[in-house]
């Protein structure tokens, strides 16, 4: 049952590899929806704020600055544990004004924030040490930042015509925070102008406070001013982006499951065509049809899991080319989940036993003495 | 049937293309147990039919067959009648050509409750009477026609059957051989009491069975 399906070695090879190509797709669309969902659930992380407070109408843009007392304010709210302002500049609007080190970059945030509330945002450790507040040349960086600039800690940095030092790189593990820059947040606000304003606010809740609920009550008691999302919202709603992925893979998975089915029928057609003498001496020695339609479905699904391992080799090898030569910010990884793996065997699995149960049954049926002077 | 019978056959009938064409018409045959029988008669004339009902390998329309004390007529799943009861010997060996001669003849074990061991014992022991144990590893298409047949002798007798059904098994082989497969089968028949029915054309294969049939047109002409 193991050899069979090899005996004829340049078929065997090709459906191998119309099911392989099949299986490597799902594979390889599983590794890139796998890395997306652990970088998202990476900004659930413990220790880095539930809530994120921002303006009506604006999220992270420079102009949709609000007053840094409403830091204050908030942290008074019923539930809330800690808060934390944050001014955010993309670095691409104001770097045209004569900042030469991010004109090329793009699409990179500097962050303004008090280096005690970096837990909130989830940066827990720093490569090197951190930069201290109102000092106004030290700033931290983001792996990603690091990698794509080839910075490390002691370099120089030219931001809006100030040269800061880095004296850390951090590693967030949100793939949001990994490709910005974080320096202190008064430094930031004379740089730009924005004395006083933050983008938005960090809101971390009490350990016993629910974070939908603060969340809430921060909206209600600000109607028209502030809107509140806890990071389960946003969470959600990316795994909404993720799970329209997750359909298309299946529909790939279907779509592989249709050609590599047809593959397996025609190949295992073939082979039960060219036996057919020896499934008659099968039956003239006594073995069952049940016997018979066995032996032909295990070949069928036999040829199935070797294209299923090599499918995975391929989907592996073809994800890590893209993100090695194609995909140069590594905002995130690809992670090639348990879930996957399972789905590629399920896959190939379903396959075989689809494409080798009309050949076998073909086979079991074949009269023995017809079978037996077939030339 | 009496006890001595292995094969009872009354008025046995066949047809092929929807009526056309009479294989078997009306056949009437009583083997015994232990006898070796030669079944001669023209191309067409029935005689592989024939074996292949006494085989079980097709059915009948009509009359009435018992094997080895199984009426054919009556019982739906013929496949353990015979793996038990048959062993067959074709003119073409039919071995399956990737897997190996002692595999080739464990085949038809597999259908029984024989453990492995137990299995390769057996093998190796029937291919040591015909004479290929040193040969048991071996890829059945590196072997001379000859040996070829003397393995599918070896697996038409691993499951102890009554009867061995050999349908021209010399019709493929030079005469020098012929005579080795047909004295091997001879010797294997008495020493084993296995009942032996052979076809053939040749009526000096013919010759060395304890009795002849001549089969025309579907019918058993005369025996001798």
């Amino acid at each position: 049952m193991i050899k069979n399906p090899f005996r004829n070695r340049t078929r065997a090879t090709l459906a191998i590899i119309g099911i392989a190509i099949g299986i490597a797709t799902i594979v390889a669309l599983g590794m890139v929806t796998g890395g997306l969902q652990s970088s998202t659930q990476s900004t659930l992380k413990a220790g880095s704020a539930e809530i994120t407070v921002t303006k009506i109408g604006n999220f992270g843009s420079s102009g949709g600055v609000m007053d840094e007392s409403m830091v204050t304010d908030l942290k008074n709210t019923n539930g809330v544990k800690d808060t934390a302002g944050i001014l955010r500049i993309n670095s691409n609007v104001s770097t045209s004004s004569g900042g030469s080190g991010f004109g090329s970059m793009g699409g990179f945030l500097v962050n303004g924030i008090d280096s005690s509330k970096l837990a909130l945002v989830g940066i827990n450790s720093v490569n090197g040490t951190i930069f201290t507040n109102g000092s106004s040349n030290e700033i931290i960086i983001g792996k990603t930042v690091a990698q794509n600039l080839n910075k490390t800690v002691g370099s120089k940095i030219d931001i809006y015509g100030t040269e800061f030092e880095v004296t850390g790189i951090f590693e967030s593990g949100n793939f949001i925070y990994d490709i910005g820059v974080f320096t202190s947040l008064s430094t930031l606000q004379n740089l730009t102008n924005n004395t006083g304003k933050v983008s938005y606010i960090q809101v971390k809740v009490n350990d016993n406070a629910n974070a939908s609920q603060v969340s809430k009550t921060i909206q209600d008691e600000r109607p028209n001013d502030l809107s509140a999302t806890t990071a389960v919202d946003q969470a959600n709603r990316i795994n909404q982006s993720l799970g329209m992925i997750d359909t298309a893979s299946w529909a790939i998975s279907l779509l592989a499951i249709v050609i590599g089915g047809v593959g397996v029928i025609n190949t295992m057609i073939m082979s039960v065509f060219e036996r057919t003498r020896e499934i008659g001496v099968l039956k003239a020695v006594g073995w069952k049809d049940r016997r018979i339609l066995g032996m032909i479905l295990g070949e069928s699904i036999v040829l199935t899991l070797v294209a299923a391992v090599v499918g995975i080799i391929l989907g592996i090898v073809a994800v890590e080319i893209i993100f090695k030569f194609f995909i140069t910010s590594q905002s995130f990884e690809a992670v090639l989940t348990m879930d996957t793996l399972l789905k590629a065997f399920g896959v190939a699995l379903l396959v075989g036993i689809v494409g080798g149960l009309y050949p076998a049954y073909r086979a079991s049926r074949l009269a023995p003495t017809e079978a037996l002077r077939y030339e | 049937m009496t006890e001595e019978n292995v094969i009872e056959i009354h008025n046995l009938q066949k047809t092929y293309d929807k009526g056309k064409i009479k294989a078997l018409n009306g056949i009437d045959l009583e083997i015994k147990k232990g006898e070796f029988i030669s079944i001669m008669g023209p191309s067409g004339s029935g005689k592989s039919t024939l074996l292949n009902m006494i085989g079980a390998l097709d059915r009948a329309e009509e009359g009435t067959i018992k094997v080895a004390g199984i009426d054919l007529m009556k019982t739906r799943d013929l496949s353990e009648f015979r793996s038990q009861e048959i062993g067959f010997v074709f003119q073409m060996h039919n071995l399956i050509p990737n897997l190996s001669v002692l595999e080739n003849v464990e085949i038809p074990m597999y259908e029984t409750r024989v453990k492995s061991e137990e299995m390769r014992r057996r093998a190796l022991e029937l291919l040591e009477a015909v004479g290929l144990k040193d040969k048991a590893d071996k890829n059945p298409t590196k072997l001379s026609g000859g040996e070829r047949q003397r393995v599918a002798i070896a697996r038409a007798l691993v499951n102890h059957p009554s009867i061995i059904l050999a349908d021209e098994p010399t019709g493929a082989l030079d005469s020098k051989t012929g005579d080795v497969i047909l004295n091997l089968l001879k010797s294997l028949h008495s020493k084993k009491q296995v009942t032996l029915v052979m076809v053939t054309h040749e009526p000096y294969v013919a010759e060395m069975a304890d009795r002849i049939l001549h089969v025309l047109d579907g019918k058993i002409n005369n025996s001798s």
